[in-house]
Formats: C-alpha cells, sequence, structure tokens
C-alpha cells in the first residue's frame, strides 16, 4: 500500500511539473492538484468526437466549446461562450451570432467564424453526425461580416437555440476539413479551444491536462483530471468512499453510511431535471378511454412508490408534468390544486364504475364485453430501482381492480419495444431540456412520434391532438417569458385533463462531491450547472472552471 | 500423416460451421445497434440520435441478409473485421489488440499455473492415497471449485482490498501513467494481476486436481505399475514417468481446450475486477449487439480452440504410441 501511495505521488508529481513549465501564467495558491471522477461506465473507446454518442460527453465542454452555455438548472438562463452575443430576427428564423475575438484552439491557430460555418454545414453533409437533427429545421448557416455567424431556419425556431448553441461542439476547419469520413473518425488527439486537453487515454482511463492559453484568464485552476473507468458500481463507489475520487455520478445505496458518515467533507445533491413516467400507449382499444388513464393517477400513490422503488431520493412527481424544484416556477399550481389528482383508490374505483367496467367477485374490473383490465408494463431489467418501483405499482393498482403484469427487458429489447410503440404501459423517461418545453414537445408533439411498428425517436405513446401541436409550434415562434410561460401552462392542462402518460418520480443527476480538496461546486443555492459528472456536456466542462483547490 | 490430414479437414468444416452460427445467431436478437446504443445512453441521448446513428452504423441499407453473409465471410478470411458499435468509431482490430495482451497475460498464466498445480496435487494425492496430504488439499480445492467466481472475487477484494489495503481494488494498472515497458510499471501490473490471479487459480485448479487423481488412481492398479514396483525402481520414477505419463493424457487434452479458450478470457473475473480485458469486451458486444466485436471475438475463441485441439492432437501422438498405430 505505501508503494502505491508512491507511486501515485510520483505519477501526479511528474504530471504538475510539466503543467507548471508549460504555464505562462503566474500560478495562485489554489491552482493545481488533479480531480478524479468516480462514476460506473464501460471501457473508454478513447476517440473523442464531439459527433458520436459514445464520445462527445468526454469531449463536449472540456475540449470542445459551444456557442453559448444554456443551464437547464436556471430555466435555460444562457451564458455567452465561444459567441459573446446573439439575437434573433423578428419572426424567429433568423438567429445570429456574435463571435469572440482572441480564442485559440490548442494548436495555436486562431476561431474564426468559418469554423463555425464549417462545424454546421459538416453536419448537413453527414446526417450521422447531427444527433439532434438541426437540419430538419435548418435551410442555412453563413458567415456576416466579420465575426458574425447566421443562423436561417425554416420556420420559427426558438427552441432549437439550445441544440445549435449549447449542444454542438465547434472543431477547427483546418484538421476536419481534411478528415475523409467524420462519421468514423475516431478524433484520438483532439485540437479544440476548451480549458482542458487530452494528455493520455488507455481504455481504463482517460487523463486531461489543462490548456495553458485558455481564453478566460487565470482559468482553470485544477491542473489534471483522471476519468477512470468503472465497470461496475462498487468499485466505483469504494474509490468515492475512500476519497480517491472527488466527483462521483452514480448510485450510491443508503448514502448516509455509505459516504456522507466517511469524510465530514462529503456531500451530494440529487437535483431532479426530467420525469420518470408509465407512458399510456394511446393505440391500445381500453387504454384510448380516458376514464381509465384517470383511474390509473388515482390509484397510485406516487409517494410510496418513490420512498420505496428509489429510497425517497427521487421525489415523487406531479400530473402537470413540471419537475419541481428545478422548474418550480413554471409550475400553475392553482390548476393542478383545481385537476384534483391525489392518491384516492375509493375515486379510481367509482371512476371505472361510472365509466361502465364491471368489478367481478374477485375484485378485478373487467370491460362491459368481459375483457379484463388487466395491463403488461415494460420496464428495464438492469434498473433494481424501477423493478422495485413497479412492485409497488402493482399492489396499488391490484387494490383497484386492476391487473398489472410487469416486463422486466433487457435493455435493447426494451428500447425496441418502446420506440416500436409495442407495449400497453411503458416505463421511461425523455431526455428534456433547459424548460419544461422540452419534455412536452418529445412526450406530446405528433410529427414526433410514428405508426406502431415504426421506430419512433419521441412521442412514445403516439398521442395526438392538432390543438396541442399547434400549441408546441406556437412556443417556437416567441421568446417572450410570458407567452412561453401561458404555452407552458395550457400544455400543463393537456397532461391533466388528457392523461397520455403518469409522471411518477423525477429523475435526478446523482452528484456526490467532496470539499476536502477542491471547492466552487453546484449547490441548491448556486445551480450554475448540471452536476451529474462527466455526463451532462457541457456542463461539467463549466463546472471544472469553478473548481480550484482550498 | 493420414490422421493429420482427416484432423485438417475437420478443422476446416468446423471452422465454417462455427463462422455460420457466428453470423445468424446475433442478428436474431431484438432491436438493432443504435437502440442498443440508445439502451446503454439512456436518458443522456434524445430520440433524434436514433436516426443519426442508425445511419452512421449503416443499418437499413437494405443488403440482404445473404449479401451480408458473403461480404462477411469474405471480410473474415482476408482479416478486415471492420468497425466496431460499442467503441465506434473504433476498429475491430484496434479494440482487440488493445484488449487481448491484458488477458492472455493474466488468463493464460493462470490457466498455466493452475494446470501444473492442479496435475501435481492430483498425482501426489494419489499416489500418498489416504494420507494427510491428499485428505486435505484435494477436498479444499474441490470445494472451492463449486464456489461461484464472483462471491470469491468480491470476498477477496474486500479482505485484501478494503480491510487490509494490500492490493488494488481492480483495474489492469495504477492510472494516470503511462504504460511503458519500465519495471516501475511492470511491478504495478503484478500488483494488480495477483488478487485476480489469485482468485482464478484457486477456484479452477479443483477440476484439475479431480481428473488428474481419479486417472492416477486407475493406472496404479495397472500390472506395469506392479511391475515397475517389483522391479524396484525409485518411487519418483513410478510416479513421474510410470503412472504420471499415462494418467495426465485425458487431462493434457482438457489442458488444450482451456489454452484456446484463455482468448475468450474470464467474463466474470474481468467484471468483477474492471479488468480491461476481452471478456468484458465481449459482454458488452453482445449487450450492445456489436456484430462485428462479436462475430471477430467468437471468430478468434473459435479459431484457438481449433488449433489448440490440433496441437494437443499432435502432441498425443508423440506421448501415447497407441494412436500411432491407429493412423
Amino acid at each position: 500500500m505505501a508503494t502505491r501511495h508512491w507511486l501515485m505521488a510520483l505519477a501526479a508529481g511528474i504530471g504538475m511539473g510539466g503543467a507548471l513549465g508549460a504555464s505562462p501564467r503566474a500560478l495562485a495558491a489554489d491552482d493545481g492538484g488533479t480531480l478524479t471522477i468516480s462514476d460506473a461506465q464501460f471501457l473508454w473507446t478513447c476517440g473523442f468526437s464531439p459527433y458520436n454518442s459514445s464520445s462527445n460527453f468526454l469531449a463536449v465542454g472540456p475540449v470542445y466549446e459551444t456557442l453559448m452555455f444554456v443551464n437547464t438548472l436556471q430555466s435555460a438562463k444562457t451564458t455567452p461562450w465561444l459567441a459573446t452575443d446573439y439575437s434573433w430576427s423578428a419572426d424567429k428564423k433568423v438567429l445570429t451570432f456574435t463571435m469572440r475575438h482572441g480564442v485559440k484552439f490548442t494548436d495555436g491557430t486562431d476561431l474564426t467564424p468559418s469554423d463555425v460555418v464549417f462545424t454546421f454545414n459538416m453536419l448537413k453533409k453527414y446526417p450521422a453526425l447531427d444527433l439532434n437533427t438541426i437540419w430538419s429545421q435548418l435551410t442555412s448557416v453563413a458567415q456576416s461580416g466579420d465575426d458574425k455567424v447566421v443562423f436561417t431556419f425554416k420556420i420559427p425556431a426558438v427552441p432549437y437555440f439550445y441544440y445549435v448553441a449549447d449542444q454542438v461542439g465547434i472543431v477547427p476547419e483546418h484538421i476536419w476539413s481534411k478528415v475523409k469520413d467524420p462519421t468514423t473518425f475516431v478524433d484520438a488527439t483532439p485540437i479544440g479551444t476548451g480549458p482542458y486537453t487530452i494528455s493520455r487515454c488507455t481504455p481504463q482511463d482517460v487523463s486531461y491536462t489543462r490548456n495553458p492559453n485558455y481564453w478566460q484568464p487565470g482559468l482553470p485552476k485544477i491542473a489534471h483530471i483522471e476519468y477512470p473507468a468503472f465497470t461496475t458500481n462498487p468499485p466505483a463507489n469504494q474509490v468515492l468512499a475512500t476519497g480517491q475520487a472527488q466527483w462521483g455520478g452514480q448510485f450510491i445505496p443508503n448514502i448516509k453510511t455509505e459516504y456522507m458518515s466517511k469524510d465530514k467533507d462529503n456531500h451530494y445533491w440529487y437535483p431532479p431535471v426530467v420525469n420518470v413516467a408509465m407512458f399510456i400507449n394511446q393505440t391500445n382499444p381500453i387504454l384510448k378511454d380516458v376514464a381509465v388513464r384517470k383511474a390509473l393517477v388515482y390509484a397510485l400513490d406516487k409517494k410510496r412508490i418513490a420512498m420505496i422503488g428509489e429510497y425517497g431520493y427521487e421525489p415523487p412527481a406531479n400530473q402537470a408534468g413540471i419537475v419541481t424544484p428545478t422548474f418550480e416556477s413554471w409550475l400553475d399550481k392553482k390548476q393542478l390544486a383545481e385537476a384534483g389528482y391525489t392518491y384516492d383508490p375509493k375515486k379510481a374505483i367509482a371512476i371505472l364504475e361510472q365509466a361502465g367496467y364491471k368489478r367481478g367477485d374477485d375484485g378485478m374490473f373487467s370491460t362491459a364485453d368481459g375483457k379484463p383490465l388487466a395491463f403488461t408494463i415494460i420496464n428495464q431489467s438492469a434498473y433494481t430501482d424501477w423493478v422495485a418501483a413497479l412492485q409497488v405499482a402493482a399492489q396499488q393498482l391490484k387494490a383497484v381492480g386492476i391487473k398489472l403484469t410487469i416486463s422486466n427487458l433487457a435493455g435493447t429489447d426494451y428500447n425496441a419495444k418502446l420506440f416500436n410503440g409495442q407495449y400497453d404501459l411503458a416505463y421511461a423517461y425523455e431526455a428534456g431540456g433547459p424548460t419544461p418545453y422540452y419534455e412536452f414537445r418529445q412526450w406530446l408533439y405528433s410529427p414526433g412520434s410514428a405508426p406502431i411498428g415504426q421506430a419512433a425517436t419521441t412521442n412514445w405513446e403516439r398521442y395526438s391532438n392538432k390543438d396541442t401541436d399547434a400549441l408546441i409550434d406556437n412556443y417556437a415562434e416567441s421568446t417572450d417569458p410570458a407567452t412561453q410561460q401561458a404555452i407552458v401552462t395550457k400544455l400543463q392542462k393537456v397532461l391533466l385533463d388528457d392523461v397520455p402518460l403518469i409522471p411518477i418520480t423525477e429523475q435526478v443527476d446523482w452528484d456526490q462531491y467532496s470539499t476536502k480538496q477542491f471547492v466552487g461546486w453546484p449547490t441548491p443555492q448556486d445551480p450554475y450547472a448540471q452536476p451529474l459528472a462527466g455526463y451532462t456536456f457541457p456542463d461539467w466542462g463549466v463546472i471544472v472552471l469553478h473548481l480550484h483547490e482550498k | 500423416m493420414r490422421y493429420i490430414l482427416r484432423r485438417l479437414g475437420f478443422f476446416i468444416v468446423t471452422l465454417w460451421a462455427a463462422m455460420t452460427v457466428n453470423f445468424f445467431l446475433p442478428r436474431l436478437m431484438p432491436g438493432n445497434p443504435a437502440m442498443a446504443m440508445m439502451a446503454r445512453f439512456h436518458g443522456r441521448l434524445s430520440g433524434q440520435a436514433l436516426n443519426a446513428m442508425e445511419a452512421a452504423f449503416g443499418i437499413n441499407t437494405h443488403q440482404s441478409l445473404i449479401a451480408q453473409y458473403f461480404a462477411y465471410l469474405g471480410n473474415s478470411v482476408t482479416g478486415q473485421f471492420g468497425r466496431s458499435l460499442t467503441f465506434f468509431p473504433q476498429s475491430v482490430s484496434h479494440v482487440v489488440l488493445e484488449a487481448l495482451p491484458w488477458t492472455l497475460g493474466l488468463v493464460g498464466v493462470t490457466t498455466i499455473i493452475a494446470f501444473i498445480l492442479g496435475t501435481l496435487i492430483g498425482m501426489i494425492g494419489a499416489w500418498t492415497r489416504g494420507g494427510w496430504f491428499d485428505s486435505l488439499l484435494p477436498p479444499l480445492f474441490i470445494i472451492l471449485s463449486a464456489f461461484p467466481y464472483f462471491w470469491i472475487g468480491l470476498v477477496a477484494i474486500l479482505i485484501f482490498s478494503i480491510s487490509l489495503g494490500w492490493l488494488p481494488t481492480g483495474f489492469g494498472y495504477t492510472n494516470g501513467q503511462p504504460i511503458t515497458l519500465t519495471w516501475h510499471f511492470i511491478w504495478d501490473v503484478i500488483q494488480h494481476a495477483i488478487l485476480p490471479a489469485t482468485t482464478i487459480v484457486i477456484t479452477s485448479i479443483g477440476g484439475w486436481i479431480l481428473t488428474m487423481r481419479n486417472n492416477m488412481i486407475m493406472v496404479l492398479n495397472e500390472d506395469y505399475v506392479r511391475m515397475a514396483r517389483a522391479k524396484g525402481l525409485s518411487p519418483s520414477r513410478i510416479m513421474f514417468d510410470y503412472a504420471g505419463r499415462n494418467a495426465i493424457l485425458p487431462n493434457f487434452s482438457g489442458f488444450g481446450m482451456s489454452l484456446g479458450f484463455v482468448v475468450s478470457g474470464a467474463i466474470l473475473v474481468e467484471y468483477v475486477f474492471s479488468y480491461p480485458g476481452v471478456g468484458y469486451m465481449m459482454l458488452q458486444a453482445v449487450l450492445n449487439e456489436d456484430f462485428p466485436l462479436m462475430q471477430t471475438l467468437f471468430l478468434f475463441i473459435t479459431l484457438a480452440v481449433l488449433i489448440a485441439i490440433l496441437i494437443v492432437d499432435a502432441v498425443t501422438v508423440l506421448l501415447d504410441p497407441r494412436t500411432r498405430r491407429t493412423a
């Protein structure tokens, strides 16, 4: 053990020496150190293409940067990044960014507007790189003047600001234009504008070293980041508990004894970001009846499900579909209270009886023509918390005479059934976005769906309503907060009246951190970025810029 | 010679059959690699990424399965294994070559150690049948081999890494240092290999002991052994040259097979210890419906096992005169 400490000290010492020699700036007292991230994952690919789903989260943020930073935890509060400013045209079809001067790639070349134009046109040329299908809405991206980039959309496209400004890493034209096929480009030594470069990568570990010429003066303060690849949770939890890693992003059962009690400087913060919901297949002949869907809402005790299934770490959700406290200001509390959804099994039974369903001698309901109210819910077998949560739900539904069978499937099988709509009920969550609107759009927008048997990328429950589609389209035409709020209030009403799905719990960002060596972490009082270690991009690149030694 | 030729023919037919199964079986799984990728990154990818990934992976190219099959056969023969979908866009050869040395080192060495130790213990146990050695070691290891591997692995981590702090909890080497051929690094690798290696050896040794001991007991009853004793040969010469040489034959073919299977790694070991080897890679390949990686790994395993069997057959001919006569 003594040898191992010595080895690590030596390794850290060598690395630090290198950074000291390279850095042209004076070092402050809080400068330096190696941050280790612990997060159950898989072996690394050692590719860092920002357009590849298996590597973009490693690169976008610390290595490649985006035009703006949009913070989900502060209702899409926007911070200028590679661009200093942006503006929409009056019809919300033309978006203009003003680029920052003096930003350099780590090979010493300047970042220019033509790099931005090149980046986006590359996504057009290779749809495989366009992970958010931005080009389904764009018509052109072009430079204007010395420092402006102009995006022209087919239709008003306010929500697409997030995908354009916050989700696309800008790459250097002089390197990527020489790449024969960017789709299969590994990008082992990425050249970006970000605060870090990749100094070494093996399947077991990625090492980041800071960029001494970073454009934000005096930053970053942390000299090195190590991101080891754990294949299972227990060893990842172990290095976190022993302080070998300072930042964790995984589920720890019983965090008080397993983590908090190990050191007074250990902390955790689990901010909710999206709803975990029961998606109701709208083409199911029985579930088509809104009375049955409403009965399901009354029959489910979300508090208890959250307590037993999620150890209370994930709060119960509300039927309005607004994640609280993260998006609290968007929630129309009066409207939610008027809808009157509470846990009330008697009311569930009353609704079913009123709608003409018959309760048999065994207490189970069936339709007028004798079909039992029995549904199968598809679930991810790997998520043990979900399995436990659904067992509680099944008992609660049985109490009101509805039979729920849980079908725990392996990831791929589950996704295939979910996307193709081959289920009665599905336990799932959407990707969400920086305001509640994104989740509503993913849930309800019918052009985002597909017929049963074909893969729908969003709207898995196949909900279709022209008025709702119009609301979602209207939101895209306005940047006015009051108008946006009014539309989101109406979308909440859709969820309350039509019950296309039932939010059960709120998915959180797992975030454990130690303030023993490093401080400056995001907290509920200062939620400056999503804290899920190495997971949410570009947020974690923003966080490492805020951290420094005590 | 005819014997060897017949074996070679058998080799080629088996290889073709294995490659064919290898191609069709994974394609019976539900979903496609893009959906598997969505599952792996659930919640981090928006649904639209599905279209982009299907384009990147070349899914829905409308090439018929039969055409794909022949393309696959051709590519396998010429050594073009394509790109891994799990570790996209790295090439399969790159991914496999990165993992293979770790597995060969860990599993290869432990397989040889377990075989040698197990065979020796079995031989000596049978020779001193009923003695303290025979009543202690073989039963102990046979019981240990019946334990689930991951349990032994986790208990070993708990005791030696977490409680005592003597050895690292996992990985092939300490993170954050370059992979170089220095004593410093080699010592680090050895330290990381001690726990996984020991647990593999103590759980796999029982099988070798059991077969060796049983064979040895049978051989010891043979007339030629009695003859050797009557001639007054030294006990060690009887044990190794007379009884041992004959008793080892079945164990030896088993050893050949195990050597072949070394290439497949030790999935549970690598999983428990986060060891960067082939076994873990294979698990990922299957979970993610990574057809190119899966096909290549299975092809390697099949090849390694078949070659090992071929070698064992040849060596058996050398060791056992009777096989020469049938040929």
